[in-house]
């Protein structure tokens, strides 16, 4: 009986996707060969309002930038990375007006809705030729760095040069991070720690500090140590924007965060007190080994359920340009994968940011993520 | 036979219609099926959730397709106690999923219900049976802790005792940076403050539903006691205790369900230290494996269930109500005699620092541009009315009082309040006559029954359940869906004080116009609602301010958070833009005040008479 009605269940909900899905795919890869200006016009032809949800605040000063130049009615929300996969999945599953468009993070989760047609990735032809190939298959809008970042004030700087220095006892409870319970960038990131990889250069670097071959006692390996080690000596934060202003005070002179890069564009984060670790002006890079922090791209993608799928490629034809980049790119810690457009004055291009931080692989964290997100609620409790 | 048959089905048909041509007989009915239709099918559509797998992580880690049977969630949020390996049994993912949350929420109920029934209490008798002074001021305050938004205490905590040595230890709060005193991280965290702050944010119940016994109670009682020259502290032990007793159990359960359910004040006096409960456990499960989030749904709703039986035998056996019949009783007052001054003076301060200080921090707040720095060198008004703010990077590029998102979440806000009000309030007068007329019958138990149970269901659960509903129905969405649900969430309270209200009128009132021949309608709106006016428009006042300070209702389902302005505070504190979202707080709270104000002048109506007292 149950096993009948769980198999009504599934084929109405897979009648009900694919009826939907069926118009826009074919409609997002018929528009790849539309002129800019033939685009244009099927954008402005649409009706009702542009809906679209993204995962970062300046989405809406980038849209409120767009709807003037082109006289479009537009709504931004900024919403929690989980939360957009929730509402997402509900509103074109019940077929209720939600977001034509999505700026969104976590390639691991985005996998799911978009093997089963949730999102339509759509390939700007004027921008084509300067994104990456690995970058194309969903569209990076841009790449995000979570640095090391510690508070230069007072005697005791945690000028760390390799990350074990945050596993001692003396930087118990000086560690600030936000809880990756609330936020999946930072689970993906632990995740990746523990593949061959990332765990043979923390191996390498146990030695390099300590002294000694590391001794992975219980752990499965030196990923899964540190990590452990890690989170044991971390406070955690629930915004990335409090831990920024909140380490920049003077009172919290000795204290280390890893944190957004780019938050220290807000104008109540005191910069002078910041200092991103560690610099080496040879080398022209940041070089705390084994790694520095670790970066995740933002995705743009239009949603199955558009009502203005054209406004959605035009939309995302705009952010990867100049001027719809200019929310993020006029501070520092936003990338484009668009090569054309240069980072920040005084910060440096995404090719030397790779070398040194942990990148998310989808693959490994489908993979891997039940083990290790299980291990971390441990540490996090 | 075929006659017999006809005559059978016709008298049937006869019986019906005498049946259902009794307006409180056809209310009944109706409001039976609406009810069961909105309270016990969500409730299986919640039971069919915790057995279905979902989509994402939810289907990766159980490894079946989505919209499969599985056991899964049960076995992993109960059963999974023996993967903590060495660092034992609490490290177990059920014991941090679920039993701990659990353990927290039971031990943080329990003494909240008792804080609130003794705080409440105590004052209820101070104000109805002594010659305290100043009393209409406190009374006149006593209910702001309940008017204001629960997270209003709980922020406002945070705010003023926070400090650098605790939490994540970098910002001084007003305490700290102006005093210099640095309070311990369980005072300012965790399962001391949330007790007190949800306490005290429901000790106005207490202080209502005590102090409306106490007021009607008898002083002869008292008086043949005194002649008999009892102690006055036996007196209160043998004859005031034993009679405020009924109330004071209907109290502690009303609090203790009410704060297994809070969600605002863990969420900012908790979660910080990761002290979870029940209700904010629900909410971070519900993005990553929602069926393990309904089961901890239906928990709770067992829980209110239970309280709910508890309730009615505690309650249920009262026998007469009517009071607005004319015979006048007398009240003595306790004279405090030297204890006064000092009593009085208590708690007026007492109320200032609940009830006032709060809204002072939050307008401190509002206007700091450094964090932690209250000179006057670092204020501005900029965040209420400053223009071009991009250079921020926050939020909203104009103050509140002039962003356009403000006002239309203000409007949004209103306009739902103002819905919710009229159908839930027009609703529980109906129903509360209808159970008044046909009291004792088991249709009335069943439907005052049903209607009390919304107000048990943990509001989050509830939203979680009408987000699994409005999947499959395809036009419960947007305003439609939110009023829905403030709606049959407030009805108990509308029912409540419709059905008081209606108790206390004697039958006589209305069988006058019956005997006339006035039809039904007529005597609702031209005898029964005009005398019963201040009580039954109590029932709409309730769910319209707590429509507009209501956050964990609405929060699962609003299109965005940016619709009301509860959900928009909420992004905002969690986003850490403190200024704008204390302006925004501290506006609902104004908005909220005002509110009631104009309709306690008005019309009479007030939160006291709301609650039934």
């Amino acid at each position: 009986m149950r096993k009948l009605i769980a198999l009504m269940l599934t084929l109405i909900l897979t009648l009900s996707a694919i009826s939907t899905l069926a118009t826009d795919k074919a409609l997002v890869e018929e528009a790849q060969k539309l002129t800019h200006e033939e685009l244009v016009e099927k954008a402005k032809a649409e009706e009702g309002t542009f809906i679209v949800y993204g995962n970062t605040s300046r989405i809406t000063t980038a849209l409120e930038q767009f709807c003037a130049l082109y006289d479009i009615t537009g709504e931004g929300n900024n919403l929690k990375d989980a939360e957009i996969y929730t509402k997402l999945e509900i509103e074109i599953d019940s077929n209720a007006k939600g977001a034509d468009m999505v700026m969104i993070q976590d390639g691991a989760s985005l996998e799911f809705l978009i093997e089963n047609g949730y999102l339509i990735n759509y390939l700007p032809p004027s921008v084509a030729a300067n994104v990456d190939a690995a970058d194309q298959n969903p569209l990076v809008h841009q790449f995000i760095n979570k640095v090391f970042i510690y508070n230069n004030q007072g005697d005791d700087v945690p000028a760390i040069k390799n990350v074990w220095e945050l596993t001692e006892e003396k930087m118990k409870g000086r560690v600030l991070f936000k809880n990756p319970e609330s936020e999946q960038v930072n689970m993906n990131f632990l995740v990746m720690l523990t593949n061959e990889e990332w765990a043979a250069r923390l191996a390498e670097a146990y030695e390099a500090h300590f002294g000694k071959p590391i001794e992975l006692g219980e752990y499965k390996n030196a990923g899964y140590m540190w990590i452990a080690q890690f989170l044991s000596n971390c406070v955690f934060g629930s915004s990335d924007t409090t831990l920024a202003e909140e380490i920049s005070q003077p009172t919290a002179a000795g204290k280390i965060g890893l944190f957004v890069l780019s938050k220290l564009r807000s104008s109540s984060v005191l910069t002078e007190n910041l200092t991103v670790g560690e610099y080496d002006a040879q080398k022209n890079a940041y070089t705390i080994q084994p790694f520095s922090g670790f970066m995740y791209p933002m995705y743009a993608l239009v949603s199955s359920g558009a009502t203005r799928p054209y406004t959605a490629m035009l939309f995302i034809d705009y952010l990867m340009n100049v001027d719809g980049f200019q929310p993020w790119g006029k501070s520092v810690g936003a990338y484009s994968a668009n090569s054309a457009l240069v980072p920040l004055e005084g910060d440096l291009g995404i090719d030397i940011w790779k070398n040194t931080l942990v990148s998310e692989d989808p693959a490994y964290i489908l993979a891997a993520y039940e083990d290790v997100s299980t291990f971390v609620t441990k540490y996090v409790k | 036979m075929e006659t017999i048959q006809r005559n059978q089905v016709k008298r049937l048909g006869r019986m019906t219609h005498t049946f259902l041509s009794k307006p409180a007989n056809l209310i009944l009915v109706v409001f039976l099926v609406l009810l069961t239709f909105l309270t016990l099918y969500p409730l299986l559509v919640l039971i069919f959730e915790t057995f279905t797998v979902h989509s994402g992580r939810e289907a990766r880690a159980v490894g079946l397709p989505r919209g499969s049977y599985t056991d899964y969630h049960f076995k992993r949020l109960l059963f999974t106690l023996d993967d903590g390996g060495a660092m034992g049994v609490t490290y177990s993912n059920s014991w941090i999923q679920f039993y701990g949350p659990l353990l927290n929420t039971l031990s943080v109920a329990f003494t909240s219900s008792a804080v609130a029934i003794l705080f409440g209490g105590t004052v209820a008798w101070f104000i109805t049976r002594s010659n305290l002074k100043y009393k209409k001021f406190i009374s006149g305050v006593f209910v702001f802790p309940y008017i204001m938004p629960s997270w209003t205490l709980a922020l406002f905590w945070q705010s003023f005792f926070k400090n650098e040595f605790i939490g994540t230890g970098t910002s001084n709060g007003i305490l700290a940076s102006v005093f210099g005193i640095f309070m311990p991280e369980w005072f300012v965290y965790g399962y001391f403050p949330i007790s007190i702050v949800l306490g005290l944010h429901y000790a106005p119940f207490a202080y209502i539903l005590i102090g409306g016994i106490l007021r009607n109670m008898d002083a002869n009682l008292e008086e043949a006691a005194t002649v008999l020259k009892t102690s006055r502290m036996r007196l209160l032990r043998r004859i005031t205790l034993p009679i405020i007793k009924p109330a004071a159990l209907s109290t502690f359960l009303l609090v203790f369900a009410s704060s297994i359910s809070a969600y605002s004040v863990p969420v900012f006096l908790g979660s910080p230290v990761r002290y979870y409960m029940l209700s904010t456990k629900m909410k971070s499960l519900m993005d990553t494996y929602p069926g393990q989030a309904y089961i901890i749904a239906a928990v709770m709703i067992m829980f209110g269930i239970v309280i709910l039986g508890i309730n009615q035998k505690v309650t249920g056996s009262r026998k007469s109500y009517t009071t607005v019949t004319g015979k006048s009783s007398q009240v003595s007052l306790v004279d405090l005699r030297k204890w006064n001054r000092p009593v009085a003076v208590f708690l007026v301060i007492l109320m200032l620092l609940i009830a006032v200080l709060p809204l002072i921090t939050f307008a401190a707040e509002s206007v700091i541009i450094k964090a932690g720095n209250y000179s006057l060198s670092n204020m501005t008004l900029d965040f209420w009315i400053g223009t071009n703010l991009t250079y921020l990077d926050q939020g909203d590029s104009t103050g509140i009082l002039l962003s356009g998102k403000v006002w239309k979440a203000l409007f949004y806000s209103l306009a739902l309040a103002a819905t919710c009000a009229v159908v839930a309030g027009t609703c529980g007068m109906l129903v509360g006559y209808a159970v008044a007329k046909k009291r004792g019958t088991r249709m009335a138990n069943a439907v005052n029954s049903l209607a009390f149970f919304p107000y048990l269901m943990p509001s989050l659960a509830f939203g979680a359940i009408y987000l699994a509903m409005s999947v499959r129905v395809s036009w419960l969405n947007g305003f439609v869906l939110l009023a829905l649900i403030g709606s049959v969430k407030y009805l108990p309270f509308a029912s409540r004080s419709g059905l008081n209200a209606m108790l206390q009128l004697s039958g006589e009132i209305e069988e006058a116009g019956q005997i006339v021949g006035i039809p039904w309608w007529k005597r609702m709106t031209r005898i029964i609602f005009p005398i019963q006016k201040s009580s039954l428009l109590s029932g709409y006042l309730l769910p319209l301010v707590s429509c507009m300070r209501e956050l964990s209702l609405f929060v699962l389902l609003v299109p965005t958070s940016n619709t009301l302005l509860t959900t928009m505070l909420m992004q905002y504190s969690e986003k850490g833009w403190a200024q704008f979202g204390s302006a925004i707080n501290l506006l609902i709270i104004i908005v909220v005040l005002l509110i009631n104000y104009l309709v306690n002048k008005l019309t009479g109506a007030s939160i006291d008479k709301g609650i039934g007292g």
